[in-house]
């Protein structure tokens, strides 16, 4: 295989692996956003608890406590951050979005979630300290080599994740009861609460489920991830532009975008430098919003006059 | 309804003395009175800092608050501002007033360029894309070294320069005094011209915009250009408050300018009550103050800060100004001894 | 005649017995310090905190100096020129320091210098690598940290003549102080022969280092990687280099060289990918001086007897060591001290010995240890 070739591909290989790592946290935005409108800025630290939750987990005590082997640690901390993730998209639900619903507003909710944000990161700040925090995952340590092209066994397991965690949701969406009143309410709120489905709970429920995800993420990303309470932070901007250029509220665009973004990234890298990455990415969500405003792939929605 | 053109008679009306003026002349002795109540450098500094954050949050206020927009990106405007005029002075050793205009101007009009955006966006659409604006001009003023240098950032920059006016003695603002008296100042004129914009037609128009665009639409107003003369408008007053940033500080760089920063713009127009002319300035003076004051609390401080927030957004929808009119209402029912 | 006598004997035990009392009153040495506290740059204020704090229990516990006590008051400056330039000001109200520590971001240092030279305050800088900073004509700034030019110089020089490295990728964040060393690193490199293959730089948000790890694979025979990052980052960068098989310790043969960021943890975080790392580091708790071995031992007693100080903590450590000095040779205000600080020659510290020049800067370079990580990732002292 020539060099070039093996290069291209190897860096599409890293584009592939970042892109899933991005669409893990993206993937909870956009859901949030298509079932209520609303953008929760408190989303990028739920991913840093998700984290911490995972590294305690494996470092405190898996290991320590019931003495088990690091995989199964591993594996056992992406559980526990997602629950860690659902927990913390419970209590935004009951705090936030959930008492200001009624209301009708859509900026509150914003600001919100930026003060949350704010108290979340300095609550971590205090308990954990700025000093990061070293979180290798059991899975990076072996370097699985084809020819010139290298990967680790943790790349895998992200991809597998994601690839999980998008079937799983599309399962939910497009067979059950429940999924399929969520899609209702998500395309027509007024609607779908006159033919009785209760709004309510099924928007608490999205934000769990979003919440969650983002937990999960967590736990994937740590071992990427530098580990301080300002971990989520380093993500959650382009996870808002993943989220655009994909289409808000729109499941496939948001896959289909965060891929993308982490290929454009890995070769960004390579012929133009890294330190620009973030305006190569941002001038693209530009150009998406003045070519095609309602992200990659539209989602027919009609404005209620 | 009004349609678009300002009429002479709305002209007039933005310089008119308004009904409030006692108001305002209590407002302009507070202004000259301050810096001697607060009289340490430190408390000055302060003062410098709350008055270019009321005229920032001002300037968010009529975007979002009057016409209904959400504008995330009001830090860039701030930060072109902020690197037009120093740039102009340092570089090319403009004088510093005509360096200012031009940095106004500038941000003026790139907020109109937003503005073009704006106009095929609505709601979240709009928040992201200004978000990216935000994100982009950041992005600028990191990698652009040649002109902004970056990183490294611009150093030893000099206060407004002074004002010679023949016959009287020259006007320094190089003591934070006088620099407070000049950004004070400024901050209370944009307050009564802005003031008196919302009062004339002008004003409800851009209401019925925020209100329910569509309806005004069919009213025979046009949306579009009136987004986008308040992004014009808004844009250049931030880029006004940032004319002054650098000299205050004495030193420029990007990260003064994150998307951090628009938020807690947009917490000051929210906590002081979002909509109405005197919320922002509380807002600004009560976000800009409040870290200050917790600063005995050490570690605890951002997390007090963001409690406060998310406390007040929660409870108090319409920022302080709703908190003040329910005293009010509260005191006046108690005082006239009226029962339910 | 008795009467006379003992009442005035009692007057003077009355004298003698009040005056220690009042004077203990006045002995107290004011040092203002600025750190950031919050936000991601919490990572140096906490360390710098430990370093002082540690510092001051030992000076306070043993009866000061001179007996002098030594009071010190934080504030949270953040990195940021504003918040820096407002903490100054507070501290000076309500202080009135005799001496203000700070800071530890390069930004924040610049725009504090001039209002304490205006304010005639001496200020004693441990953090800031900006060649600015003693260049603009201060008489009263001081700073122990050695400048990008002072460790690049060194370090590049090593590499070039010692190591014979002929070829170089740079890797810095994207700070003042991350290009100040890749700027200064690359012009005694290539004034020693050698040639930059590539500058790389990269945010401090970025936190997978493969695809920069890619792109440096395919640009040929790479001899050493100058990194110029914090802990953090530089892990996963090396982590990231090995995979890629640049690094010796991943299979290769560059070797990463760096600055002097890289607190003690750091071969225990990075495993075997930190082989072969030849950094500048200007604290080495492996150093056989006393008062570095001293140092160790009080800073495990009180922090935990598997911590082991960084240079972040011995530069603020020694700041306050440097203070006492200062007091212990006359200084009582603002002015004294700044002129004992400035004759200060060949005063040892944890770090090295300190002697000020002219223009404020410590000169002496005893304070950059070289050091490389050995197969079994333990210390070997180079310099």
């Amino acid at each position: 295989m020539s060099d070039t070739l093996s290069l291209i591909l190897q860096q599409s290989i890293n584009g592939v692996y970042l892109g899933c790592l991005y669409v893990m946290v993206a993937l909870g935005l956009t859901l949030i956003y298509g079932v209520m409108n609303q953008i929760n800025f408190a989303h990028a630290d739920f991913v840093t608890v998700g984290a911490f939750t995972a590294f305690f987990v494996v470092t405190r005590f898996a290991t320590k406590v019931l003495g088990l082997p690091d995989t199964v640690a591993y594996l056992m901390s992406i559980v526990l951050a997602l629950a860690s993730g659902a927990l913390m998209g419970l209590l935004i639900n009951a705090t936030v979005f959930g008492p200001l619903r009624e209301r009708g507003d859509e900026l509150r909710p914003l600001i919100a979630t930026i003060g949350v944000s704010v108290l979340l990161e300095n609550g971590q700040l205090a308990l954990f300290g700025p000093i990061p925090y070293q979180f290798d995952s059991p899975f990076g340590k072996e370097t699985i080599r084809i020819g010139k092209i290298f990967f680790t066994q943790q790349s895998v397991l992200v991809v597998v994740c994601a690839a999980l965690a998008i079937g799983a949701l599309y399962w939910f969406m497009k067979f059950t009861t429940t999924g399929k009143a969520l899609r209702a309410v998500s395309q027509d709120r007024e609607t779908a609460g006159l033919m009785g489905i209760n709004q309510g709970f099924l928007i608490g429920l999205t934000i769990v489920i979003a919440s969650a995800l983002a937990g999960a993420a967590g736990a994937l990303i740590g071992p990427v991830l530098v580990l301080t309470p300002f971990a989520g932070a380093s993500v959650v901007v382009k996870a808002f532009a993943i989220v655009i250029i994909g289409g808000f509220g729109n499941m496939e665009g948001t896959i289909l975008a965060g891929i993308l973004v982490g290929i454009i990234e890995a070769f960004t890298v390579q012929y133009l430098g890294s330190g620009v990455i973030d305006l190569v990415v941002f001038v693209l969500l530009l150009l998406m919003l003045v070519v095609k405003p309602t992200g990659l792939i539209a989602e027919r929605r009609e404005e209620n006059v | 309804m009004a349609s678009a053109p300002l009429r002479p008679a709305d002209r007039a009306s933005l310089l008119q003395v308004p009904r409030q003026w006692p108001a305002y002349l209590v407002a302009l002795v507070a202004i000259a009175l301050l810096p001697y109540v607060l009289s340490t450098p430190y408390w000055r500094g302060i003062l410098v800092v709350c008055a270019m954050n009321v005229m920032l949050a001002l300037s968010l206020n009529l975007i979002l608050g009057y016409t209904g927009q959400l504008n995330l990106g009001q830090s860039g405007f701030f930060a072109i501002g902020a690197y037009v005029t120093t740039v102009l002075v340092k570089s090319y050793s403009w004088n510093f007033w005509a360096a200012a205009l031009i940095a106004v101007i500038c941000a003026g009009l790139v907020g109109l360029l937003l503005a073009a955006f704006a106009v095929r966006l609505r709601g979240h659409y709009l928040g992201i894309a200004s978000l990216g604006f935000a994100v982009i001009a950041y992005q600028i003023l990191l990698n652009w070294e040649s002109v902004t240098e970056g990183v490294r950032g611009i150093y030893g920059i000099m206060p407004p320069s002074p004002i010679r006016i023949p016959g009287l003695p020259e006007i320094t603002f190089s003591n934070p005094v006088a620099l407070f008296w000049l950004v004070g100042g400024i901050a209370f004129v944009v307050y009564v011209v802005v003031a008196n914009l919302l009062r004339s037609p002008v004003g409800e128009t851009l209401r019925a915009i925020r209100e329910d665009e569509v309806s005004a639409a069919s009213l025979g107003i046009n949306p579009a250009r009136w987004k986008a003369f308040a992004f014009g408008i808004g844009s250049a007053i931030a880029g006004l408050a940032g004319c002054f940033y650098p000299g205050f500080v004495g030193t420029l760089v990007p990260d003064a300018f994150g998307i951090v920063e628009s938020f807690t713009m947009m917490a000051m127009v929210i906590v002081g009550g979002m909509g109405t002319m005197i919320g922002p300035v509380i807002g600004a003076i009560v976000l800009t103050c409040l870290p200050e004051l917790l600063r005995d609390f050490g570690e605890l401080r951002l997390m007090v800060y963001g409690l406060a927030l998310t406390l007040v957004v929660l409870f108090m929808p319409g920022g302080m100004v709703q908190a003040g009119q329910m005293l009010r209402a509260r005191f006046s029912r108690a005082s006239s001894g009226a029962s339910r | 005649m008795r009467r006379k006598v003992l009442s005035s004997i009692a007057a003077a035990a009355t004298v003698l017995a009040v005056a220690p009392l009042s004077n203990a009153q006045d002995k107290v040495i004011r040092v203002g310090v600025l750190m950031p506290i919050s936000g991601p740059a919490s990572y140096f204020g906490v360390q710098g905190k430990q370093g002082i704090d540690l510092a001051l229990e030992q000076i306070n516990k043993a009866g000061g100096v001179n007996g002098y006590r030594i009071q010190v008051q934080y504030e949270d400056s953040a990195c940021s020129p504003l918040q820096a330039t407002n903490t100054v000001k507070r501290v000076l109200e309500q202080l009135k320091p005799h001496i203000v520590v700070g800071e530890e971001c390069s930004d924040a240092s610049l725009a504090i210098a001039p209002i304490l030279e205006q304010a005639k305050v001496p200020m004693l800088n441990a953090g800031s690598a900006t060649l600015k900073l003693t260049e603009s004509g201060y008489k009263y700034v001081f700073r122990i940290f050695p400048t990008a030019d002072q460790q690049n110089q060194v370090l590049a020089k090593y590499t070039a003549e010692t190591m014979n490295a002929k070829t170089a990728v740079l890797l810095y964040e994207k700070t003042n102080a991350g290009v100040d060393n890749a700027d200064t690193f690359e012009k005694v490199f290539k004034a020693a022969g050698g040639k930059v293959l590539a500058r790389i730089d990269y945010g401090r948000d970025v936190n997978d280092f493969t695809p920069i790890a890619t792109r440096i694979a395919s640009l040929g025979k790479v001899d050493i990687l100058p990194t110029f990052g914090l802990e953090g980052q530089t892990v996963r960068l090396a982590q990231a280099l090995a995979q890629a098989k640049i690094l010796r310790g991943g299979g290769g043969n560059a070797v990463q060289v760096g600055s002097i960021w890289l607190p003690w943890g750091f071969e225990k975080k990075a495993g075997q990918a930190s082989e072969g790392y030849v950094r500048i580091v200007q604290f080495d708790p492996t150093e056989k001086r006393k008062i570095v071995q001293d140092f160790n031992t009080a800073f495990r007693a009180k922090y935990g007897a598997d911590e082991t100080p960084t240079h972040i903590n011995a530069h603020a450590y020694d700041t306050i060591l440097l203070v006492a000095e200062a007091v212990r040779r006359g200084a009582t205000d603002t002015e004294t001290m700044r002129d004992r600080l400035s004759k200060m020659k060949d005063v040892e510290v944890t770090t090295g010995k300190v002697t000020f020049d002219a223009k404020g800067q410590n000169e002496d370079l005893s304070v950059i240890h070289i050091v490389e990580t050995l197969k079994d990732l333990s210390w070997k002292t180079l310099r």
